[in-house]
């Protein structure tokens, strides 16, 4: 329903969408991605309910941006969802959504800290879920799953080994 | 070189007896409770299972109140330093008890985020293996702590507990000298004691 | 016995068990237990406990105002003068002379009050 509104009011700014077993999903364009989402405000779309992104880094080398920055929205009123996806690439930065959507300062603090997006307008755009100096992002592909260094020493010893290597 | 280092010849005088029996029968815990294992070890100070009978009633969350720290759950990097304070900020004597396997070694979280073993940082005494462990198994772990205790002496030298004050102090050095977070130093140091082949940073 | 036990035996016992009591309790925390107890104070120990986290203020003294201490001590006179008076009113019509003392006594707090009062110990708000 929401997206008969989108194709009416704001035609051409969907460029993919899909839905499956009742879960609705588009894809926009970041150039129309503000005004997309003030529509969605507008239709009672007034619960940001997650953001989140994806790192395809296959994609980075095919020269189409790296991320999908995620949003999930639920309108209160119908009880409809709406998925919406952004593709951005590797330092490109998002508008933030903070004015509209309070929840979005946090969600987009995650996103930044595990991704490495930066969110443009902002009020406190710093790490939320690791710590301040913590090196990387680690939801991207390229980052070791155990973090890579001592965290989970590969190949060290049991704490009560007294330093041997068996 | 973590372990509790007892000297061979450790006799135990009667004082030591008595005063061991009053230690290892007041047990009050400090539930550092930060998942699931917490859930078990509230069945465990409820009336069936029933840790009061143990004298280890009395939850006290604060370090100055207690003496013996449960850690039940998984412990993150970024929660690292806060634990190392905390057991710091303990009065003597005090124990630990590492409660289920994230605790004991990370559990099934062999990930960036999570601390692969709370031994890492602190020494320990117990391990209660288990995801979770059963309300039993924790109350067996602690009655292991009890009888570690019984065999203790106060003119022996808690060697553990004097090093681990040396690495927070290195630690707080870390941080300054480098302007780095509590966590990042803590990952500093735990990155030197892997290249010398040691797992803990104490 | 050739007199019956005094009624006051029992509080000499009472007395003798305190005292008793107490100074054992003082020996064993002061003699006894410093040679039980492990000693090692560190910096990191002594530090005040703010659940693990760096302390988030230098002090956590704030600022407290000096009104409530002066409230309090102005209270102490006065209530004082104010248990002196009621003995004094209970026996007041065996002794009709002492109400010449009485009365100086309260002069002279009277005075202290007049002075506080100029002074604007009473105003609450500065």
């Amino acid at each position: 329903m929401i997206i008969e509104h989108i194709d009416a009011q704001l035609p051409g700014t969907i460029t993919d969408r899909h839905a499956f077993r009742g879960d609705q999903t588009i894809v926009v364009a970041k150039a129309t991605f503000l005004a997309v989402v003030e529509l969605l405000h507008r239709e009672g779309f007034q619960l940001l309910v997650d953001i989140t992104a994806v790192d395809w880094p296959e994609r980075a080398e095919q020269g189409i941006g790296r991320f999908d920055v995620v949003y999930h929205w639920l309108n209160l009123a119908n009880q409809e969802r709406l998925r919406l996806k952004v593709t951005v690439a590797d330092g490109e930065t998002m508008p933030t959504l903070t004015g509209t959507f309070k929840t979005a300062n946090w969600f987009e603090r995650e996103v930044f800290d595990l991704f490495g997006i930066r969110f443009e307008g902002h009020p406190d755009m710093r790490r939320l879920v690791t710590w301040d100096d913590f090196p990387g992002h680690p939801l991207r592909k390229d980052f070791p799953l155990d973090g890579g260094d001592a965290f989970c020493m590969e190949g060290c010893t049991a704490p009560y080994n007294h330093g041997s290597r068996e | 070189m973590a372990e509790l280092d007892i000297n061979d010849a450790v006799v135990t005088t009667r004082l030591d007896a008595v005063v061991n029996w009053g230690r290892k029968n007041s047990l009050w815990p400090l539930p550092f409770g930060t998942a699931c294992c917490a859930i078990e070890f509230m069945s465990m100070a409820a009336s069936k299972y029933d840790l009061a009978r143990f004298g280890a009633e009395a939850m006290r969350f604060s370090p100055r109140q207690s003496d013996m720290m449960l850690i039940l759950g998984t412990i993150t990097n970024k929660m690292a330093p806060v634990l190392r304070t905390i057991y710091a900020q303990m009065a003597e004597p005090k124990w630990v008890v590492s409660v289920g396997v994230c605790a004991s070694s990370g559990g099934i979280y062999r990930t960036y985020a999570t601390l692969q073993g709370v031994d890492r940082v602190i020494p320990v005494d117990v391990y209660v293996p288990g995801c979770p462990p059963r309300p039993e198994s924790i109350l067996y772990g602690i009655m292991k702590l009890q009888e570690k205790i019984e065999k203790e002496s106060m003119s022996m030298r808690k060697d553990h507990i004097a090093r681990f004050y040396e690495s927070l102090a290195r630690q707080e050095t870390i941080q300054a000298e480098q302007g780095l977070t509590g966590q990042q130093a803590i990952r500093t140091m735990l990155t030197g004691a892997a290249e010398r082949g040691v797992g803990t940073i104490f | 016995m050739a007199h019956p036990a005094s009624p006051f035996l029992s509080v000499l016992i009472l007395l003798l068990v305190a005292a008793v009591t107490a100074i054992a309790i003082l020996v064993l925390s002061g003699w006894v237990l410093p040679l039980l107890k492990p000693n090692n104070p560190q910096t990191a120990k002594l530090r005040p406990y703010e659940c693990g986290v760096a302390p988030l203020q230098v002090g956590a003294r704030h600022k407290y105002s000096v009104k409530f201490y002066l409230t309090a001590m102005l209270f102490i006179l006065f209530d004082v003068e104010a248990a002196f008076l009621l003995p004094w009113a209970v026996n007041y019509r065996h002794a009709l002379w002492t109400f010449g003392a009485m009365l100086s006594f309260m002069a002279t707090l009277l005075v202290g009050f007049i002075y506080a009062w100029g002074k604007g110990a009473f105003e609450w708000e500065r």
